[in-house]
């Protein structure tokens, strides 16, 4: 019998209890609108002098992708306040593979978000140097007060294992 | 090719994680960096979405509007470092403009010493 066939799968990260998991959502909803001190903030702590953020215009497209500030959730030890599925990988490191950003229209200093996050996968795969690893990726769409979409995005988050 | 060229010092950082409300440590605060093998706090990655996505609306001006950004992490890069975000549109006509993308870390000298972005692209069209 497989050393992993009750738990996990051969190389170990992908357990049953992670793959339960797939498809869990979470809803967050902004207070308020965004605002155009938020938009020009934003663009000031980037270095971006487009006039069109710094008159309020909109807001810098990227802008829209960060949720910490609406989660209402507690900070962590870490410092992190935003969203976060907490899986538990062990023996694993945490690296970020990157980003798919869609928009279906400008981000509008009038706009309140509602961030709608779902756990869309997970894949064991091995490093180039030969480690398995774990490929979670999950995605957020981003909507206005009368849920009509603005963006979207899908990320990957890779659990690679430690060496032993 | 079209480029800007950045540089992030601490004050920048954690300027980002304030209008970002991306407090974690990892970003500017030494001691924890230190805990976790880094020698500097590290920048916040999505932040090179943003320097791909002024470095495309700067060319294109005001006309134009991102539709897609994809890209993928390379190294990670810590306070202190210099940045430049490259773009090259593939192509482009009145419906929309295509280009690749990559950010590089940079030396005094303007020289590429890794990947911060190691491949990327995106997709614009009419505002």
């Amino acid at each position: 019998m497989n050393e992993f066939a009750d738990e996990s799968s051969a190389r170990g990260l992908l357990t049953l209890a992670l793959k339960a998991r797939l498809g869990e959502r979470a809803v967050y909803t902004a207070p308020e609108e965004i605002g155009r001190a938020t938009a020009r903030y934003f663009a000031t702590a980037v270095g971006d002098e487009n006039p069109l953020y710094h008159s309020g215009k909109i807001v810098p497209p990227t802008w829209i992708f960060e949720t910490c500030q609406y989660t209402g959730l507690p900070r962590e030890d870490d410092g992190y306040c935003g969203h976060s599925w907490h899986l538990d990988v062990p023996g694993t490191r945490l690296v970020r593979g990157g980003h798919r950003y869609r928009w279906t229209r400008d981000v509008r200093p009038d706009d309140v978000i509602t961030a709608t996050w779902e756990l869309l996968d997970m894949t064991e795969r091995t490093t180039r140097t030969g480690s398995p690893m774990l490929v979670v990726t999950s995605s957020c769409r981003y909507t206005d007060a009368d849920a009509a979409p603005i963006a979207e995005q899908t990320e990957d988050l890779i659990f690679v294992r430690l060496s032993r | 090719m079209i480029s800007l060229t950045r540089r992030f010092e601490l004050p920048d950082l954690i300027a980002y994680a304030g209008a970002t409300w991306d407090w974690h440590k990892l970003h500017y605060d030494p001691a924890y960096v230190a805990s976790v093998g880094l020698e500097a706090p590290v920048v916040d990655g999505q932040v090179f979405g943003a320097l791909l996505a002024e470095v495309l609306t700067d060319h294109l001006g005001p006309g134009w509007r991102l539709a897609a950004l994809d890209y993928r992490f390379g190294s990670l890069v810590l306070a202190g470092e210099t940045v430049r975000a490259e773009a090259t549109i593939t192509d482009q006509d009145a419906g929309h403009v295509r280009a690749d993308l990559r950010v590089v870390v940079i030396d005094d000298n303007g020289v590429a010493v890794r990947d911060a972005v190691s491949r990327g692209s995106a997709e614009l069209v009419p505002r």
